[in-house]
């Protein structure tokens, strides 16, 4: 069963009336995402990750395509799908007067929830979003890790089968984005949530997500697993050998070398298949009489399938 | 029709903006230190120029008018501003909710604000400048509340439009248009001094014909017949034309963007 089914989604921002600027931000962009999954989107700046979060989550309209979320149609059924979602964003923000509890109430009310169901939900929200001690506090006063916790507890108050999240743990210390990725999990595990989100962090993307799209300039250019995206994009393995300095130099023009780049220590060849090359590199340090006293060949890592991607 | 999940997301508008305005300490500004104000300012000025009792009825009728239009209207503006100001105007539309509830929710507060003003210039329009506001007995008072209140709905959903259309550069063109409403209602004046074109336009709004039906209870011979059922039909007709504007407004924001730029 499909949580997400989009179709060559379009979107194209007009702006100014006499000099008209366009912006296409999504360029046919499809997508589907599973129930019960997390899936991640990643890419670069202004590639588009808000703008289809945006159209799924109903508060942008596609300018093409087709949307269907959690088997509704976006367009014709949009309260019907709304009463089912929810969205937090890393740059969320609230009425500057307000605590914390008056916000939740408030927007849990607009999803109809009321009496003593909203005020044990919200005071729920509060104890596992760790805001138990900021009761109290206006919503200006408190601190970017609290605001943030406050968008995650406001976007769980309707108890949403599909939640997107658009950067969560924007601007937060490794310690307090520990948690909330800790409590994300929890969210899929413990509830079956489908989640949707994007990130800057490629560690958050990997331990997070089952699948990852990678979007730029609004198209998709990849979607899999981390680990299958790693191989798709095909930038190889890294080996990295401990030398006397200046030994190795002509590593670099063998075959299946695509990259040898001298480091403090030694030389790092990126190669097309480790298994296949580190005997034949090995063989040919051995024959030009170089000492080699370490060896480590290591996969790449997400974020260089993301720069490579990105360029 | 569920009338249970109306009350509840009009009543979170309500409840928002109730704890708003407990919070804000310009609120004495608004309620108490603007209106009363006005109606000192008019009630000296009708004694300077020795108006009549009628007259100065007229006026003092006038001014009250303005303020509780003007507070009245400034909570329905509210249920938009509020989110525009911090930033925040996602969420409700992310929410399965109508323009009717925020609208509403927030109008039912603007009209518990509206009525403190009207006790409070009221009440210093009789004690200071001896205009008995109930002369007239009950009904009248209510009719020009009614009044009072409809015209400031439609306003301020006017001003909602505003806003989610332009964005912050309308901010200023919503607050002239009240002055701009309340000066062609003829609040200081019968409309029929305006220049032929101004009184058309004085005679489109609603609160124009609430007006001349409380002053005919205090001695001026209306100039409509039938002025509370035209201002009724004209608020229902003006009501309904506001809601479509707002409905059509935050769908052209959902298209261009505007609820995404609004929110960031
Ligand atoms: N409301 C809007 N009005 C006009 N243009 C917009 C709007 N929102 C986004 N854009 C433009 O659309 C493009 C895609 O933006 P979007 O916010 O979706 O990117 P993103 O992938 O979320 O980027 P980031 O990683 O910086 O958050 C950008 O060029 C952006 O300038
Ligand atoms: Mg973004």
């Amino acid at each position: 069963m499909l949580a997400i089914d989009a179709r060559e989604v379009a979107k194209t921002f007009r702006a100014g009336l006499i000099r008209r600027r366009e912006t296409p931000a999504l360029r046919g962009v499809s997508l589907t995402v599973e129930r019960g999954a997390v899936f991640g989107l990643l890419g670069p700046n202004g590639a588009g990750k808000t703008t289809l979060l945006s159209i799924l989550a109903t508060l942008l309209t596609p300018d093409r395509g087709e949307v269907y979320v959690l088997g509704l149609d976006v367009r014709r059924e949009a309260d019907a799908v709304r009463r089912r979602l929810n969205m937090a964003s890393g740059n969320a923000s609230f009425l500057w007067n307000l605590r914390i509890p008056e916000i939740l109430a408030f927007y849990g009310r607009l999803y109809g929830v009321h009496g003593a169901t909203l005020r044990r939900r919200v005071d729920e929200l509060i104890h596992t979003c760790e805001l138990d001690a900021h009761r109290r506090v206006p919503y200006n006063e408190l601190s970017t890790g609290l605001k943030q916790r406050l968008a995650l507890a406001k976007s769980l108050l309707n108890e949403p089968e599909l939640l997107f999240l658009d950067e969560p743990t924007l601007g937060l210390d490794p310690d307090v984005s520990a948690r909330l990725r800790r409590h994300i999990a929890s969210l899929r595990s413990e509830r079956g949530m489908t989640i949707v989100l994007t990130t800057h962090y490629m560690r958050e993307a990997e331990e997070l997500c089952d699948e990852i799209a990678f979007i730029k300039a609004g198209q998709i250019l990849a979607r899999g697993t981390a680990d299958q995206l790693k191989r798709q994009i095909a930038i190889g393995d890294v080996i990295a050998f401990r030398l006397d300095p200046g030994a190795g130099a002509r590593l670099g023009e063998m075959t299946g070398v695509l990259r040898a780049t001298p480091t403090s220590d030694g030389l790092e060849c990126t190669v097309d298949s480790a298994e296949k090359r580190l005997p034949e590199l090995l063989a040919a340090l051995h024959g030009e009489g170089a000492t080699v006293r370490g060896v480590a060949v290591r996969e790449p890592q997400l974020e260089e399938v993301f720069v490579e991607l990105a360029r | 029709m569920n009338w249970r999940g109306e009350l509840i997301a009009a009543g979170a508008f309500a409840i928002r903006n109730l704890q708003m305005a407990s919070r804000n300490v310009f609120l004495i500004f608004e309620l108490l230190f603007w209106p009363v104000v006005g109606v000192v300012q008019i009630g000296l000025m009708s004694q300077f120029l020795t108006l009549s009792a009628e007259e100065k009825s007229f006026v003092l009728i006038g001014q009250m008018a303005f303020s509780i239009v003007g507070t009245c209207q400034l909570d329905v503006a509210y249920s938009v501003l509020y989110d525009f100001w911090s930033k925040s105007m996602k969420h409700h539309f992310l929410a399965p909710i109508g323009i009717r509830h925020l609208t509403v929710g927030s109008w039912v507060v603007g009209i518990l604000r509206g009525t403190v003003v009207f006790g409070l210039t009221g009440g210093l329009a009789w004690y200071g400048f001896g205009f008995n506001p109930f002369a007239a007995g009950v009904m009248p008072v209510v009719a020009l509340l009614v009044g009072c209140y409809l015209t400031a709905w439609i306003v301020g959903v006017f001003v909602c439009v505003l806003i989610l259309l332009f964005g912050g550069r309308a901010e200023t063109a919503a607050w002239a248009s009240i002055n701009l409403v309340l000066a062609l209602a003829g609040i200081f004046y019968p409309v029929s001094l305006l220049p032929w074109w101004a009184a058309a336009v004085g005679a489109a709004i609603p609160l124009t014909y609430f007006l001349d039906a409380y002053r005919a209870h205090f001695g001026f011979t209306a100039e409509f017949a039938f002025p509370v059922v035209t201002g009724l039909v004209l608020s229902a007709l003006y009501v309904a034309l506001s809601h479509v504007t707002l409905h059509a407004a935050v769908n052209r924001a959902r298209r261009t963007g505007l609820l995404l730029k609004m929110s960031e």
